[in-house]
């Protein structure tokens, strides 16, 4: 017999009790795990698509709405002539329902602008001008959509047609349904407004350079900020707000998993007052018995926070496949995710279970002798 | 003299094992004083018993002995040691006292040979000394059958027994027994009474026994009579060594 095992027994001494303890911890976890997983993903999948864009600095005005707010397209002929700037592409993007889909990314972008370039066909072609009535699918929406080369398409109130099915190198690219300018700007009836401006820097361009370059636009252009592509959606105020609720969900989740635990454990020290006293009796030191609770609460945590990832990373998996969410992003569940997420449910079991153990250690051995 | 163990500070020799000198103990702000003034001397290797109705005080003096409670005033000493200052009571409970209870008071969810391991935690022996020693005890006690049962499994001699075995853990020089046959029939009482006076004879160990058995204090080879908080009487046993 180790002190492990005087530890193991302590748990399975109330085996439903610690059970539903593990299930509480767990459930935080997972909650952790799920949201975490989201909004990173969110930022993860933005960033990729990005890259994938060859976008290195984002022009909008990313306020409270999921969109950004529209403004004048002329805004893009101010930026154009500044220096490392080597090209730019006007976008207006929309977050709509389309037709069987909740929520899905429409893009209409500056037709012959660089962010077509990314666009591999997989089938079918691309519009043949601007005013084409005529969309390309990402694979993921033609599939969400099980739409194919020659079906039509409902944007709002028109009727277009699917020419083509691309792989832009990214799931945002590939979860969008893409069309031209002019032809988004008619649809919504935006005409003149644009909410995105890609810029991609002429070669050389450093970070700092970058960093640069935005300061000047947004000297230049009050009514939109501009910042470095990849920082572009964390630096949105919706994608704040889920960052701040993904994190005071977790913390929240983990208060509930601190007062389970910590209730359990001092149910437990209560229940074996006179046992502890007896340890104390035949002589085991008051910091033996500090780290028999600790461990205990501890393990608790761990295993509560094993099981937490696990349901967590199949959970946020399912949550991906739910309408709302999978056209939008593929939740990021790291292992590094669900190595802060089982190291927090392990402070969370020791973090509660510091007052029963010092509780615990100030029972009174004499208290051995007593019944 | 061997040389005092870490946690006796002072290695002053001394003719007594325990050494009481006016011990007071007072609860509930000094409203019960369940010692009052109590001085007495014992020697390595006695057996005494401490004697006396429900409430004179004799388990709080044991408390006083085992260093599980402390005198309101007055000291005892343990080999010239204040048990009130000494470094760490808590290795003076694990290597130098045995205790015994009249409730036996095994962990119910460890078997015989844990419980019997539990107070060799505090020393440095490794997980296999620990199970071996557990065993030889449990064989000494009469219970090499026994390992695997849980206190629930067990009838009240056994458990007690393995109480016992559990007391000589870390081969003490003093054991200190609370009505030890306070819950058994007169069959088992009779048995796990011969097994203590027994261990105590072969390991020249102190026995220091609390009964209001007169019965059981015949066994002992001096007998400490108490009533209310005091000692009445201490004179060597008439009948040592007799037959319960």
């Amino acid at each position: 017999m180790t002190f492990f095992t005087i530890v193991v027994r302590g748990l399975m001494r109330r085996p439903v009790r610690t059970g539903l303890t593990l299930l509480g911890i767990s459930i935080g976890i997972a909650a952790v795990v799920a949201l975490v997983g989201l909004s990173r993903g969110l930022d993860r999948s933005w960033a990729k698509g990005m890259k994938a864009r060859g976008t290195d600095v984002v022009v909008s005005n990313m306020g409270s709405a999921l969109t950004p707010k529209p403004f004048n397209a002329s805004v893009s002929d101010r930026i154009a002539h500044l220096s490392r700037v080597a090209a730019t592409c006007s976008s207006l993007i929309d977050l709509t329902s389309v037709e069987t889909a909740q929520m899905m990314i429409v893009s209409g972008r500056q037709w012959n602008g660089f962010t077509w370039q990314n666009l591999k066909l997989v089938s079918g072609r691309m519009p043949h001008d601007p005013d084409e009535p005529a969309v390309v699918l990402g694979q993921v929406t033609a599939d969400t959509l099980k739409k194919k080369v020659g079906d039509r398409i409902q944007i709002e109130t028109s009727d277009l047609s699917v020419v083509g099915i691309i792989n832009g190198g990214a799931w945002v690219e590939n979860s969008s349904v893409i069309l031209s300018l002019p032809l988004l700007q008619k649809i919504t009836g935006n005409q003149g407004k644009i909410n995105i401006i890609d810029i991609r820097v002429t070669p050389g361009t450093n970070q700092k350079d970058v960093e640069g370059l935005c300061e000047q636009i947004n000297r230049l252009v009050p009514e939109a900020r501009a910042m470095p592509g990849s920082a572009n959606v964390s630096n949105s105020e919706v994608y704040r707000i889920l960052q701040a609720m993904s994190w005071g969900t977790s913390l929240l989740a983990t208060l509930v998993g601190v007062l389970g635990v910590m209730n359990t454990m001092l149910m437990a020290v209560s229940e074996r007052k006179q046992e502890i006293s007896i340890l104390l009796a035949l002589g085991w030191r008051r910091r033996r018995i500090i780290s028999m609770v600790l461990w205990e609460s501890g393990l608790l945590g761990l295993f509560g926070g094993v099981t937490g990832v696990m349901i967590g990373a199949v959970g946020v998996q399912i949550l991906g496949t739910t309408p709302a969410i999978r056209d939008l992003l593929r939740p990021d569940v790291s292992m590094g995710l669900l190595a802060i997420s089982v190291t927090i449910a392990v402070a969370v079991g020791v973090l509660s279970g510091l007052y029963p153990a010092w509780r615990s250690s100030r029972l009174p051995p004499a208290l051995a002798l007593q019944g | 003299m061997k040389p005092a163990p870490f946690y006796l500070t002072i290695t002053t020799a001394s003719e007594y094992l325990f050494e009481a000198k006016d011990l007071r103990k007072e609860f509930d702000h000094g409203q019960i004083q369940a010692l009052r003034g109590v001085d007495f001397h014992v020697r390595q290797g006695e057996f005494v018993a401490i004697i006396g109705p429900s409430g004179c005080g004799k388990t709080t003096l044991l408390q006083m002995l085992g260093a599980i409670d402390r005198p309101s005033s007055g000291t005892l000493y343990y080999r010239g040691n204040s048990i009130s200052d000494l470094a760490d009571p808590a290795a003076y409970r694990a290597r130098e006292i045995g205790f015994i209870f009249q409730a036996f008071h095994l962990l119910p969810t460890f078997t015989a040979l844990e419980n019997v391991q539990i107070p060799m935690f505090e020393t440095s022996q490794s997980a296999v000394e620990r199970k071996q020693r557990a065993i030889d005890l449990l064989k000494t006690v009469g219970l090499a059958k026994r390992l695997g049962h849980l206190p629930a499994m067990l009838s009240g001699g056994e458990r007690q027994r393995v109480a016992i075995a559990r007391s000589l853990a870390n081969n003490p020089a003093v054991l200190l027994a609370d009505e030890p046959t306070g819950n058994l029939d007169s069959e088992n009482a009779r048995c796990v009474l011969e097994l203590i006076v027994r261990l105590q004879r072969e390991r020249n160990m102190t026995l220091l026994l609390v009964t209001h058995d007169p019965a059981v204090a015949r066994r002992a080879s001096r007998a400490i009579r108490m009533k209310d908080g005091r000692i009445v009487s201490d004179r060597e046993s008439d009948l040592e060594g007799a037959e319960v």
